[in-house]
């Protein structure tokens, strides 16, 4: 999704093979599903006599990942404002002892 | 914690690289358009005013900073609250991506009228091709970002200022239609190229 979102003309089913370092079997079954949920179109394009598929994000997906990197970045946050906090508290108890 | 750090910063990454790849719909048509008929509507003034055109540069610039003044704070604000509201949680990214992009044009002219003022007053004639032909690099700058069609507009631009410079260097006097009608063409175009994206958005969606 990251591969995709950050290219938004696209890739070829190839192009994202090698992005993803995944084979040929996982990445379709990982299309399949992003398809499914209609976070991913595919379609078929002509380049240099050879048919190719090609993998766009849809609006849809873009909106998702999105929503996603907001969430993860809220967790994220919170976990280094608890860090942050159990930090302070142990630097008091060790000023106190 | 290191960790944490690392993991926040590549999301701010991606996010960036997220902005960058997504068409810009901060640019409001109703507020472009406004500044268009306001170009034009200043240039028709000022002819009535000043004729063919006046030698007092100092005039020419008060009104013609003015203009530009509200027009910018009218479209900055639409700007800001469209693409806040289009954009969401990608708003600061994508409205900083598209400053990024517009403000080296801005800033070029403003010093550039600087320096020709100070050095070369009797050359303020200059002004209006060299804005447009300024305006016309924020836009082409500006067009992978935007609706393809937005760079027949950058086209107008550049056309309309190279015109004025070769119009103007005949009477060598700020002429007011050299102002008016490539910025009210031309925003009137943005506005229109502007809504018709919107629309196939809208319908898209």
């Amino acid at each position: 999704m990251t591969a995709l979102v950050t290219h938004s003309h696209g890739l070829t089913f190839n192009e994202l093979k090698n992005l993803c370092a995944l084979t040929d079997g996982n990445l379709n079954r990982h299309l399949q599903v992003l398809e499914e949920a209609k976070l991913v179109v595919s379609s078929k394009v002509s380049d240099k006599q050879r048919r190719q598929t090609c993998c766009r994000i849809t609006a849809l997906g873009r909106k998702r990942y999105v929503d996603y990197l907001a969430v993860l970045a809220q967790v994220l946050k919170d976990a280094k404002a608890r860090e942050e906090g159990k930090a302070t508290v142990k630097g008091a108890r060790t000023a106190t002892e | 914690m290191q960790d944490l750090e690392h993991a926040l910063a590549d999301i701010h990454l991606i996010r960036h690289q997220v902005a960058r790849g997504t068409q810009f719909r901060g640019y409001g048509p109703g507020s472009i358009a406004v500044t268009g008929l306001a170009a034009l509507a200043v240039a028709w003034g000022e002819s009535l005013w000043a004729g063919h055109g006046s030698h007092d540069l100092a005039v020419n610039l008060m009104i013609w900073l003015s203009t530009a003044t509200a027009s910018l704070l009218l479209s900055g604000i639409d700007t800001w609250r469209r693409a806040r509201r289009v954009h969401v949680d990608l708003a600061q990214e994508m409205l900083q991506a598209a400053a990024e992009q517009f403000i080296p044009a801005l800033a070029v002219g403003a010093l550039l009228t600087v320096v020709l003022v100070r050095m070369a007053p009797g050359e303020g004639w200059l002004l209006p091709g060299l804005w447009e032909i300024i305006f016309s690099l924020g836009i082409f700058a500006s067009c992978r970002f935007l609706p393809r069609s937005m760079f027949a507009v950058g086209l107008w631009y550049l056309a309309a200022g190279l015109c004025s410079l070769m119009v103007g260097s005949g009477p060598k006097v700020f002429l007011p239609w050299t102002m008016g009608v490539p910025f009210g063409v031309g925003q009137l175009l943005v506005a229109a190229v502007l809504k018709i994206c919107v629309d196939q958005h809208s319908e898209g969606a």
